[in-house]
C-alpha cells in the first residue's frame, strides 16, 4: 500500500520548564490502522497522544492529520475523538446525553442525532441504559459509554488513553477484543496508549515503544518481539522478557557486546553437555508450562520454559544450551548489530 | 459522670435555643393578641387577627414585598453572572497577575460592608442609580464570597471533563455552561440561600439609598412603620414583623431538607 499516511508527527518536541516531556517524535500512521504507544510510566506516551489531540501544543515540530497541518489547531478542529483513562463522562448527564454531547455542541439536527445515538448504543451494547446516569453504571458499562461517545460522531481518528486500566483482568481481555473488532468494523484509525504490553501486542498493527520521551522502536508486534532494536526493547517486550548475557560467556562475540536470548530458545540438557551451567532461583507454574528462573554470573533475566508442571527446587544446577542463530547481539551502547 | 455532663450539655443547648427563639415566639404571640393583653402578658386572652388588618392597611406592604422580591432576584442574578465568570477565570484560566488579583478579591472579605457605605453611596449617585432597586443591589453583585465559592467549586471539576468537552468541540464559554455550571449546582443552591436571606434582611444600606415607597424594601418599610413618631403599638408592629419574615421562614421550613443537603454537598466537594 502506497497511500499517504493519515497522521504524521514530525520531529515533535514538548518540554516543561526545561524538563523533558517528549523529544524528536516522528511517527507516521496509516489510515485504518491500530497503533499502540507503549512504554513504562513517564515515558511520554500520554504526552504524545495529547499533542496529537491538541490538548498540548508542541514546542517544536509539526503535526499533520489527513494532510492538513494541525500543529496549532484547537482540539475541537482536529476531527478526532478520544477515550480517557477515567472515561471523563459528564456525571450530570444521562448516558444518552453523554453520547450525543458532541453532536449537540456541533448543532447536529435532532433527528440525525438520535439516529446516530441509537446506532452507537447498539454497537456498544448499551441499549436500555439511555436514561441512567454514569454514577449508576458499572465500570465496564461506563467504559462502553465512553466508547459510544467516541464513535458516535463518526470521526475517522480515535485516540485512547489507557482505556482499560480501570477494568478488572477478566473484563479487560473481553473489552480488548471488542475494541479491536470495533476498530476493524468501522475502519477507523486508533492511536492507543498503554503501559501493558499484552494489550499493545494483541491489538495493534503497529507498536511504538517509548522510553524517556523518545521513541525506541516502531514496528509490528512481531518485529518488536523477534528483532528488538536495542536492549531496552529486548527487556521490555515479551513475558518473560529477553535475557541478556555478557559477551565473555560465549565464544566469538566481541568484547563489551551484549547477547540476548529468549526463554523459548533455551533448552535444558544433561549435566556437562550445556553451554552454560546455572543454578535455579525459582520455578513459577503458569498452567500450561513452568517458568524456571536461572542465575549465572554475567546474565540478567535468564529463564527457561518447561512444558506442564515441572517444579525444580531452587539451588539445583541446570545445564542449558541454545543455537547461535537465536542469539540477538547488541553493541555496548545497547543497539542491535546482528541480523536486521 | 459522663451521663451527668450529657444532661447538663443538653439542658444548656435547650436553654440557649429557648433564649434564641423567645423574641420570635413573643412577637408571634403578640401579633395575635390585643395590645393590652400582649403588654400585660395575659396568657389566657383571646386570639385576634385585628392587628394584621390594621398593620396591612397602615403601609403599602404589597409594594414593599414586591420591591424586596425584585431586589433579591436582581442581586442573585447579578451575583450568579459575575461570580460564575470571575470564579471560572480564577479557577481555570491563566492570566498575568492572577494571584495578585485574587488576593485583592479575598481582602474584600475582610472589609465590613458598612465601612463602604459612604463610598458606595457616592458611586451609586454618580451612576444616577440613587433611589432605584438596581442601585440598592449593585454594590453586592461582584461578591467576593461568591467568587471564592465558585472558584473552589470549579477547581474541583476533574480536568478530564474539561478536556473531553474541548475535544467534543466546546468553546471556553460552552464548557463553562455545559460542564462547570451544571456540576456546581449544589454550590449555586447553597449560595443562593445565603444571598437571598442576607439581602431579604439587609437594612442599613437600603435605608440610606432609597427614599420613596416605590423603591423601599420590606425592612425599611417595616422600620418606618414601627417608628416611634407613629406611636408604638407592640401588637401591630409584631403583626407587621410576622408578615415580613413569613415568606422566608415558610420557604426555609418547607425546603429545609434540600437546603441542608445542598450545603453538605457543596461543602464536601
Amino acid at each position: 500500500m502506497s497511500t499517504k499516511p493519515f497522521v504524521v508527527l514530525k520531529d515533535v518536541a514538548k518540554r516543561w520548564n526545561g524538563q523533558l516531556g517528549v523529544e524528536n517524535i516522528s511517527l507516521e500512521i496509516e489510515e485504518g490502522s491500530f497503533v499502540a504507544l507503549l512504554g513504562p510510566s513517564g515515558c511520554g506516551k500520554s504526552t504524545s497522544l495529547r499533542l496529537l489531540a491538541g490538548l498540548e501544543i508542541p514546542d517544536e515540530g509539526k503535526v499533520f492529520i489527513d494532510g492538513a497541518d494541525v500543529t496549532t489547531s484547537a482540539a475541537s478542529d482536529r476531527n478526532l475523538s478520544m477515550v480517557f483513562q477515567s472515561y471523563a463522562l459528564f456525571p450530570h448527564l444521562s448516558v444518552a446525553e453523554n453520547v450525543i454531547f458532541g453532536l449537540k455542541v456541533r448543532r447536529v439536527p435532532k433527528v440525525e442525532r438520535n439516529e446516530k445515538m441509537q446506532r452507537a448504543l447498539k454497537i456498544t451494547g448499551l441499549e436500555g441504559l439511555e436514561g441512567r446516569k454514569p454514577g449508576e453504571l458499572s465500570g465496564g458499562q461506563r467504559q462502553r459509554v465512553a466508547l459510544a461517545r467516541a464513535i458516535v460522531a463518526g470521526q475517522r481518528l480515535c485516540l485512547m488513553d489507557e482505556p482499560l486500566s480501570n477494568l478488572d483482568a477478566k473484563l479487560r481481555s473481553s473489552v480488548r477484543k471488542d475494541i479491536k473488532k470495533l476498530q476493524r468494523d468501522l475502519g477507523i484509525t486508533v492511536v492507543y496508549v498503554t503501559h501493558d504490553q499484552t494489550e499493545a501486542m494483541s491489538m495493534a498493527d503497529k507498536v511504538v515503544l517509548m522510553k524517556d520521551g523518545r521513541i525506541q522502536q516502531i514496528g509490528s508486534p512481531n518485529e518488536l518481539y523477534s528483532n528488538p532494536e536495542n536492549t531496552f526493547v529486548a527487556e521490555f517486550i515479551g513475558a518473560p522478557a529477553m535475557a541478556l548475557m555478557d559477551s565473555y560467556l560465549i565464544d566469538g562475540i566481541k568484547n563489551g557486546n551484549k547477547i540476548g536470548i529468549r526463554a523459548e530458545n533455551i533448552t535444558i540438557v544433561p549435566e556437562g553437555k550445556g553451554r552454560l551451567s546455572c543454578s535455579v532461583t525459582e520455578a513459577e507454574f503458569l498452567g500450561s508450562e513452568t517458568l524456571i528462573g536461572l542465575e549465572h554470573e554475567g546474565t540478567t533475566g535468564l529463564n527457561v520454559l518447561q512444558p506442564g508442571l515441572s517444579i525444580v527446587p531452587s539451588g539445583q544446577r541446570i545445564d542449558i544450551t541454545f543455537d547461535d542463530q537465536d542469539l540477538h547481539i547488541f553493541n555496548s551502547a545497547g543497539d542491535r548489530i546482528n541480523g536486521q | 459522670m459522663s451521663k451527668l455532663s450529657h444532661y447538663v450539655e443538653s439542658a444548656g443547648a435547650i436553654l440557649l435555643a429557648i433564649i434564641w427563639i423567645s423574641p420570635l415566639l413573643f412577637a408571634f404571640w403578640a401579633a395575635f393578641h390585643s395590645t393590652s393583653d400582649a403588654v400585660n402578658f395575659n396568657i389566657t386572652s383571646a386570639w385576634t387577627l385585628d392587628n394584621f388588618r390594621t398593620a396591612w392597611e397602615g403601609a403599602p406592604w404589597l409594594k414593599y414585598f414586591l420591591n424586596t422580591f425584585l431586589l433579591v432576584t436582581i442581586v442573585l442574578i447579578g451575583q450568579f453572572f459575575f461570580t460564575t465568570l470571575a470564579g471560572f477565570a480564577f479557577a481555570k484560566l491563566e492570566f498575568p497577575g492572577k494571584n495578585f488579583v485574587f488576593i485583592l478579591v479575598l481582602m474584600q472579605l475582610f472589609i465590613l460592608p458598612e465601612v463602604l457605605i459612604v463610598e458606595n453611596y457616592a458611586m451609586v449617585s454618580r451612576l444616577g442609580l440613587f433611589d432605584s432597586l438596581f442601585g440598592v443591589g449593585m454594590p453586592y453583585m461582584a461578591s467576593a464570597f461568591g467568587i471564592f465559592l465558585m472558584r473552589q467549586s470549579f477547581k474541583s471539576v476533574p480536568i478530564e471533563l474539561h478536556e473531553a468537552a474541548r475535544i467534543e468541540g466546546c468553546g471556553l464559554l460552552g464548557i463553562l455552561w455545559r460542564v462547570y455550571v451544571p456540576l456546581a449546582k449544589p454550590t449555586y443552591l447553597a449560595y443562593a440561600l445565603v444571598s437571598v436571606s442576607t439581602h431579604w434582611n439587609n437594612f442599613l444600606w437600603p435605608l440610606i439609598v432609597t427614599n420613596s415607597p416605590d423603591t423601599r424594601p420590606l425592612t425599611v418599610g417595616l422600620s418606618i412603620f414601627g417608628a416611634p413618631e407613629n406611636g408604638v403599638d407592640i401588637s401591630i408592629i409584631s403583626a407587621a414583623t410576622m408578615m415580613s419574615v413569613a415568606p422566608l421562614l415558610i420557604a426555609f421550613l418547607v425546603f429545609q431538607r434540600q437546603f441542608v443537603q445542598a450545603f453538605l454537598r457543596a461543602g464536601i466537594k
